[in-house]
C-alpha cells in the first residue's frame, strides 16, 4: 500500500481558518495560492470550500473569546487524517494581543498543533517551506 | 457525532471500474484531460501548474479519507446518491458511438435514452445539496435547479433538429436513433460544414459550459462563495466519485457532441486517435480559455443569457431545419 | 478580444513562478528576519524591552550579567528595538527561514548574556561601555575615554569632578 500512499501525499487540500486574525497572514495566504509567483499548486495543493474536504489546515489569529466555540467547531468537522499549521505568531503565543482579556490563549492549548510559522506576516516562500513541511508529517499519519 | 461509510459501499463502488473496460478508458482519458487542462491554465496565467497526473492523485487520496455523514441527512439516500450519478454515467458511456471505433447497437439505447441520462448527474447534485442536511447545500440545490432549467431548453431544442434533419432525409420525420445520424453524416458531409446547421452548432456550443460547471456558468458547485455547493457536506470515497461522474460526464457530452456534428469517416486505430485529438481540442480551446480568463456570472444574469441567446440560436436551428425539409 | 491577446502573451513569455522550495530563492535586502543579539556592544539600558511591540524580549539579572532572551514566536519583526538601541547590539539579519515543528517552539529563542566586569577603582560589577556606544556618544575615542568605558558610573563622575578641580580638561 505504500504506492498509494505515495501517490496520495502528492495531493494535499487546504483549508483556512481565520480565528480572528487582522487578516494579515490571510492577505499572505492567498498570495502564496493565488499569484503566479509563489504558487502552491506546484505541490498539488488547492484550496478548498468546505473543511470537509480539507486535508492540512491553516489556522490564522489569535483565538478570540467570541469565535473559539465555532472555530473547535469546524476544526472537528474536518475528517482525519489532518495536519494543522498555525500561520503567523497571533495563533503559536496571541501575538500582540498575549495577555489580552479578549483572546483564549495560544491555540495549542486547545488542538493539536504540528508546524508553526512565525511572522507577522511571515514571507510568502516562509509560508510554502511551512506547507512543505506539513506535506511531509502527514505523508507520514496516511 | 457522524458516522463513516461502509467498506463494502466502497467495494461495490469500485467493482463496475475494473469490470467494464469502456468506462475505464473513458476515465482515464478523462482525468488526463482534467490534467491537461489544469496545466493550460496555469500556463496561461503565468504559473506552473501541478504536475499532469494530478486529478488520479485527487481522486486516491479521497478514496484514502474518512466519509462523514452529517446527522441531519438520510443517511443511506446520502450516500446512494453518489452511486446513482456514477452508475448513470457508465451506462451513458455505453450508449455514445464513437465513429469507427464502436458502434452501439440500435436496441441498446437512442438519444432519448441518452438524453434523460445526461439528466441525471444534475439531478443527483440537486438531491446531493437537499439532503446534505445544511443551509450551504440548500444554496446550491436551488442554484442547480435554476442552472438545469436554463440549458436544458438549447439542448432539447439542437437534439431535436439533429434529428428532424436526419429524420427528413430518411422519409420519417424524426429519428432518434444515434447510428442512423451518424452513418448520415459519413455519407452526405458532416453537419458542421453545413451552414443550416450552424445556428444549432452554436447552441450545442453554448450549453456545454454550463452543463459541466466551466466559468463564467459553474455556480452551482465549487464555488468558495457557497462552500461548494452541493458538495459542501460530502468527503472521502462519496466525494471521490462525485468527482468521477463529473469527469466522466465531460467526456459522454463531449463525445455526444462529436457524434452529433462532425463523425469522421476513418476507421480502426486511426479512428481513435481523430476521436482523441478531436476531443481534446474541443475541450481545451472551451474550457482552458474561458477559465483562464473570465470571471463568474451571477445566478440570475446565467439564467437569463441562456434565455435570451442560446434558446434563439436553438428555434432558429430548428425552424431552418423545418423549413429546409 | 484583449484576453486572447494577453492569454497569448502569457503563453509565450512564460512562467514567472519563483522556482522555491525546488530552487534558489531571492531575499530581498534590508528584510526584517531573525534577531542576531552582540554581547560585547549591549549596555543594559533594556530600550528593547521597553519598546517591544509584543513583548517578546526579557532581560534578568544574574550573577554572571544581565540575560538578555528574544523569542521569535512573539517577535512581529517590527524593529523598534533596532530602532532604540543605540550601540546597535540587537540587529534584524535577513534569514527567514523560521517555520518549525511544535516540538521546536519554545527553541526558538536568540539568548546572550553581557558580562559584569570589575570596576577598576571601586571593584564594584557593572557592565561595561563598549567601543560602540562610545563611538555615539563621543565621536571618536582616545585614551581617556577609553578609561572611562571601564569604571562605574560613581567612580566616573567622582574622577571628572577631580580633573575639573586640576584645571584639566578631558
Amino acid at each position: 500500500m505504500s504506492f498509494i500512499t505515495n501517490v496520495s501525499k502528492q495531493s494535499p487540500w487546504l483549508y483556512r481558518i481565520n480565528a480572528g486574525s487582522c487578516n494579515g497572514c490571510d492577505v499572505e495566504l492567498a498570495t502564496t495560492a493565488l499569484i503566479p509567483r509563489y504558487d502552491v499548486e506546484r505541490l498539488g495543493c488547492q484550496y478548498c470550500g468546505t473543511p470537509k474536504h480539507a486535508d492540512i489546515v491553516l489556522i490564522t489569529g489569535p483565538l478570540t473569546a467570541r469565535v473559539k466555540e465555532k472555530v473547535l467547531q469546524v476544526y472537528k468537522e474536518i475528517p482525519a487524517p489532518k495536519v494543522t499549521v498555525a500561520v503567523g505568531i497571533c495563533p503559536i503565543s496571541g501575538g500582540v494581543f498575549r495577555d489580552s482579556y479578549a483572546i483564549e490563549g495560544p491555540i495549542d492549548k486547545y488542538i493539536n498543533v504540528d508546524v508553526n510559522i512565525p511572522g507577522c506576516p511571515p514571507r510568502p516562500q516562509a509560508i510554502i517551506e511551512g506547507i512543505a513541511m506539513a506535506i511531509e508529517i502527514w505523508k507520514e499519519r496516511l | 457525532m457522524f458516522e463513516m461509510m461502509n467498506t463494502l459501499e466502497l467495494k461495490v463502488i469500485l467493482a463496475p471500474l475494473i469490470l467494464l473496460p469502456a468506462t475505464f478508458g473513458a476515465l482515464i482519458f478523462g482525468l488526463l484531460l482534467k490534467g491537461v487542462d489544469r496545466i493550460l491554465i496555469a500556463r496561461l496565467q503565468r504559473r506552473i501548474g501541478p504536475p499532469l497526473l494530478q486529478p488520479f492523485f485527487d481522486i486516491i487520496k479521497l478514496m484514502q479519507k474518512q466519509s462523514m455523514v452529517p446527522i441531519g441527512a438520510p443517511r443511506k439516500l446520502f450516500l446512494a446518491l453518489p452511486l446513482l450519478g456514477a452508475c448513470s454515467m457508465f451506462l451513458a458511456i455505453g450508449l455514445v458511438p464513437i465513429p469507427g471505433v464502436y458502434e452501439p447497437s440500435a436496441q441498446f439505447g437512442d438519444l432519448l435514452v441518452l438524453l434523460y441520462l445526461l439528466a441525471i448527474p444534475a439531478i443527483v447534485l440537486m438531491l446531493a445539496g437537499s439532503a446534505s442536511g445544511s443551509t450551504f447545500g440548500a444554496i446550491g440545490f436551488s442554484r442547480e435547479m435554476s442552472i438545469m432549467l436554463a440549458y436544458e431548453g438549447p439542448l432539447l431544442l439542437v437534439i431535436v433538429s439533429v434529428a428532424i434533419k436526419t429524420g427528413l432525409s430518411q422519409g420519417q420525420f424524426i429519428t432518434f436513433s444515434l447510428m442512423d445520424i451518424v452513418q448520415y453524416q459519413q455519407l452526405n458531409g458532416s453537419f458542421l460544414f453545413d451552414p443550416w446547421m450552424w445556428p444549432a452548432v452554436l447552441a450545442y456550443l453554448s450549453f456545454i459550459p454550463a452543463n459541466l460547471g466551466i466559468p463564467p456558468f459553474d455556480i452551482p458547485e465549487a464555488e468558495s462563495e457557497v462552500l461548494e455547493g452541493p458538495l459542501c457536506e460530502y468527503s472521502g470515497p462519496a466525494l471521490a466519485l462525485f468527482k468521477i461522474m463529473s469527469t466522466m460526464k465531460t467526456i459522454v457530452v463531449l463525445a455526444l457532441g462529436i457524434a452529433l456534428f462532425c463523425p469522421g469517416t476513418n476507421t480502426g486505430m486511426w479512428a481513435a486517435v481523430i476521436f482523441v485529438f478531436k476531443c481534446s481540442l474541443f475541450f481545451l480551446l472551451t474550457k482552458s480559455l474561458l477559465r483562464a480568463s473570465v470571471g463568474r456570472m451571477r445566478i440570475d444574469q446565467a439564467f437569463l443569457f441562456y434565455f435570451k441567446w442560446p434558446e434563439l440560436l436553438g428555434v432558429v436551428g430548428l425552424l431552418l431545419i423545418v423549413l429546409q425539409g | 478580444m484583449k484576453m486572447i491577446k494577453v492569454l497569448l502573451n502569457n503563453l509565450i513569455q512564460g512562467p514567472s513562478t519563483d522556482p522555491f522550495p525546488f530552487g534558489e530563492t531571492f531575499t530581498p535586502e534590508g528584510l526584517r528576519a531573525r534577531i542576531h543579539f552582540d554581547e560585547t556592544a549591549c549596555t543594559g539600558c533594556r530600550m528593547c524591552e521597553h519598546v517591544c511591540a509584543s513583548g517578546a524580549i526579557r532581560c534578568e539579572d544574574s550573577e554572571k550579567g544581565m540575560k538578555f532572551t528574544v523569542w521569535h514566536n512573539s517577535c512581529t519583526f517590527c524593529g523598534l528595538c533596532e530602532h532604540y538601541c543605540m550601540p546597535k547590539a540587537i540587529t534584524l539579519t535577513e534569514d527567514w527561514h523560521l517555520a518549525h515543528k511544535q516540538e521546536d517552539k519554545y527553541k526558538m529563542i536568540e539568548q546572550g548574556i553581557v558580562a559584569l566586569v570589575s570596576c577598576e577603582y571601586c571593584s564594584k560589577k557593572m557592565i561595561p561601555s563598549g567601543p560602540k556606544i562610545t563611538a555615539v556618544a563621543y565621536q571618536g575615542t582616545n585614551k581617556m575615554i577609553e578609561k572611562l568605558g571601564k569604571i562605574c558610573p560613581d567612580c566616573r563622575r567622582k574622577h571628572s569632578a577631580k580633573l575639573l578641580s586640576k584645571g584639566t580638561s578631558l
